[in-house]
């Protein structure tokens, strides 16, 4: 029998909290609708995904209902589009982007990840020409994501892909002028990319992966925090030790959820279930906030000396209850810092307290990079491809996975507000400092050698 | 269950709630050579509620029973005791096919609370198999945990019961009990239904 303090302190979390799912994502490979006849080829993954699918959204709703945790986004990860694009031309590319959007919208899910490419080590032509298609696809369409992998522990940076991306970036951002550089914030760049993330921008369903699967995102700053504050409230002498086993427990309570219905949800699918991402994903609603996280720990301005020691500690915690919660671990799993999408880190970021290079540091020990940051629309390109260069040295010299979305915002100025709308929030433009001072770096191209991993400091 | 001796009974006491109450009654057991089979106990208000399968070698009546408590004790003990026959292998109440879930009501004291939602229960053929109810300010928590024929269209009872909550200007919610087994124990479902057959992974593979 189940104790009645169990029962109230899941009430709590559940409904007092507002902890939800935040994504589930199921991923499903296109690899066999590949072929020359490019209308042939747009029927099949139609097809293919309408029956795998059909009845995600309302699987996602009755398991929702049976447990009462709401499934915030249900969506679709598609294995690297590259392979169907390889053999076709621009035209192509469009049209299966076309076809991937509207299989999404009979799907009844907001957003579609795997137009995705790997250029680590070099760029393939059908590499360049899905690059060069992402201002009319990202533009063109409304639920596809775009990721492209520049860099990784073993085969180092490619510069000649920053570059390529940095424009592309800039083009994007441009060809959505109309939606203040929207497009931008569906296109991501990594190194090391997992790949079994369920998250947006960089979802896509990797090579290793199953024919399709079930992954699951969770959410929870905001039961961590009001986890910390009942603590600090009855004991507010609290070590970051002691903070740290609350965050623990926490994120242990938090991954269970994800994983009880990304389970569950897979069976009714017909599918296996793949992983638990322990990712903290902050949402715009003021309290699920990671940027909160910080200033409960006591750093009363987000972007102040102590902040990435505090995301380090939360960071840290997530992963260890997550990881005794589910064997079944996976995507990015640690803490997201996306400025738009997180009330307090837009708010700091407004008021000063936060600035690029600090979020930069901050990026270090949390789980993604530079996520969702609004920057001046007349940012070189060649600068933006610096600032992805130094996230990208962030993961391979780390051996982790980084990430960088920016959206340059045409015509924008540094500490104007933008609304992207819903998840993905508001932000001021951030101040890039020096813009401009790294062109002649980025432009030398070539490949940035892998690091040694024995000497390790 | 098979209780140890062939004569066996539900055995009931109600007191006010002091130390010594278990050690009498299990000594008056041990006292008339029988064995006490399983036991739960419970306080409420000050007051304390034992109940046991006990069972003896040869048949024992409720004020033979009770003789030897107030005996054992050298004067009348204050208990309400009940003693009836233990019937064995009893149908499970709610029927076979069953899934455990929890109702949770929030809202304000009333009277006719409980009767409400129980006779809500009651008229789907819906077993409760806990309850718990207490005054937490000046609100009213009642927790249920249920056992729900697999007949019942789910949304539709939570639509029933989230209804009549809204008449009584209560929140409820109906839940299945592995979203709290998850979050709150070890393994992440009791084992046994389609949620703990794809906690276990079995045959999801295609």
């Amino acid at each position: 029998m189940l104790r009645t303090d169990e029962i109230l302190s899941t009430i709590q979390m559940l409904h007092a909290e507002h902890l939800d799912l935040r994504t589930v994502t199921l991923g499903v490979n296109l690899d066999d609708c590949a072929g020359p006849d490019a209308a042939l080829l747009c029927r099949k993954l139609r097809g293919k995904l309408a029956r795998h699918a059909g009845n995600l959204v309302s699987a996602c709703d009755r398991v929702a209902a049976k447990y009462g945790v709401p499934v915030t986004n249900k969506r679709l990860a598609i294995s690297p589009a590259v392979t169907l694009l390889a053999g076709h031309g621009r035209a192509a590319a469009l049209d299966i982007a076309a076809a991937l959007d509207a299989a999404a919208g009979d799907a009844g899910v907001d957003l579609l990840g795997g137009f995705t490419a790997f250029c680590e080590k070099g760029i393939t032509s059908a590499d360049a020409m899905l690059i060069d298609s992402l201002p009319e696809v990202l533009g063109g369409t409304r639920r596809v994501c775009a990721s492209v992998n520049l860099a990784s522990r073993k085969a180092g940076i490619n510069m000649d892909a920053v570059a390529r991306m940095g424009r592309a970036i800039s083009a994007v951002a441009e060809a959505t002028a109309d939606r203040r550089g929207f497009g931008a914030a569906k296109l991501c760049v990594f190194a090391n990319v997992p790949q079994d993330n369920p998250f947006m921008a960089g979802a896509h369903l990797g090579a290793g992966e199953p024919e399709a699967v079930v992954n699951v995102g969770v959410s929870g700053p905001g039961v961590v925090a009001s986890a910390l504050r009942r603590r600090i409230e009855l004991q507010p002498d609290l070590t970051l030790g002691e903070l740290a086993e609350e965050i623990k427990i926490t994120a242990f309570r938090v991954t269970r959820v994800g994983e009880l219905i990304g389970r569950e949800v897979a069976a009714e699918l017909g599918v296996p279930f793949g992983i638990v991402d322990l990712s903290l994903a902050p949402t715009p609603a003021v309290g699920d906030s990671v940027g909160e996280i910080i200033r409960i720990l006591g750093v009363e301005r987000i972007g102040a000396p102590g902040s990435t020691a505090a995301i380090a500690l939360l960071t840290d915690a997530v992963k260890k209850g997550g990881s005794f919660a589910s064997a079944s671990v996976g995507g990015l799993s640690g803490t997201f810092i996306p400025v738009s999408e997180d009330a307090a880190l837009a708010e700091a970021v407004r008021a000063g307290h936060l600035v690029l290079e600090k979020l930069e540091a901050m990026t270090s020990v949390c789980s993604v990079g530079l996520d969702m940051v609004a920057l001046p629309g007349d940012t070189p390109p060649e600068t933006l491809a610096a600032l992805i260069a130094d996230e990208m040295a962030i993961g391979v010299i780390n051996n982790k996975t980084t990430g960088a979305r920016l959206v340059p915002v045409p015509g924008g100025k540094v500490g104007e507000t933008v609304e992207f709308g819903g998840l993905f929030g508001s932000a001021p433009i951030m101040a890039v400092r020096n813009a401009g001072a790294s062109g002649a770096f980025v432009s030398r191209g070539g490949r940035i050698p892998a690091p040694i991993h024995s000497a390790s400091n | 269950m098979k209780p140890r001796f062939e004569a066996a009974y539900v055995l009931n006491v109600m007191a006010e709630d002091r130390p010594g109450i278990v050690a009498a009654v299990s000594g008056a057991v041990l006292d008339a050579g029988g064995n006490v089979d399983a036991c739960s106990q419970t306080v409420l208000g000050g007051y304390f509620t034992l109940i046991m399968v006990v069972s003896f070698p040869a048949p024992l009546s409720e004020e033979a029973f009770v003789a030897r408590l107030s005996g054992r004790e050298g004067r009348p003990t204050g208990f309400q005791v009940q003693m009836r026959p233990f019937m064995p292998d009893l149908p499970p109440p709610g029927g076979a096919g069953c899934d455990n879930f929890v109702v949770t009501c929030f809202g304000p004291d009333a009277c006719g609370v409980i009767h409400r939602f129980s006779a809500l229960l009651a008229d789907k053929g819906i077993n409760i198999v806990d309850l718990y109810g207490q005054l937490d300010g000046e609100r009213f928590v009642l927790i249920s945990q249920v056992e729900i024929p697999r007949r019942w269209d789910l949304s539709m009872l939570q639509a029933d019961l989230e209804a009549l909550g809204a008449e009584q200007g209560y929140t409820v919610r109906l839940q299945h009990e592995n979203i709290f087994i998850a979050t709150n124990q070890l393994r992440l479902g009791r084992g046994e239904g389609p949620a703990a057959g794809a906690a276990r992974g079995g045959g999801l593979n295609v």
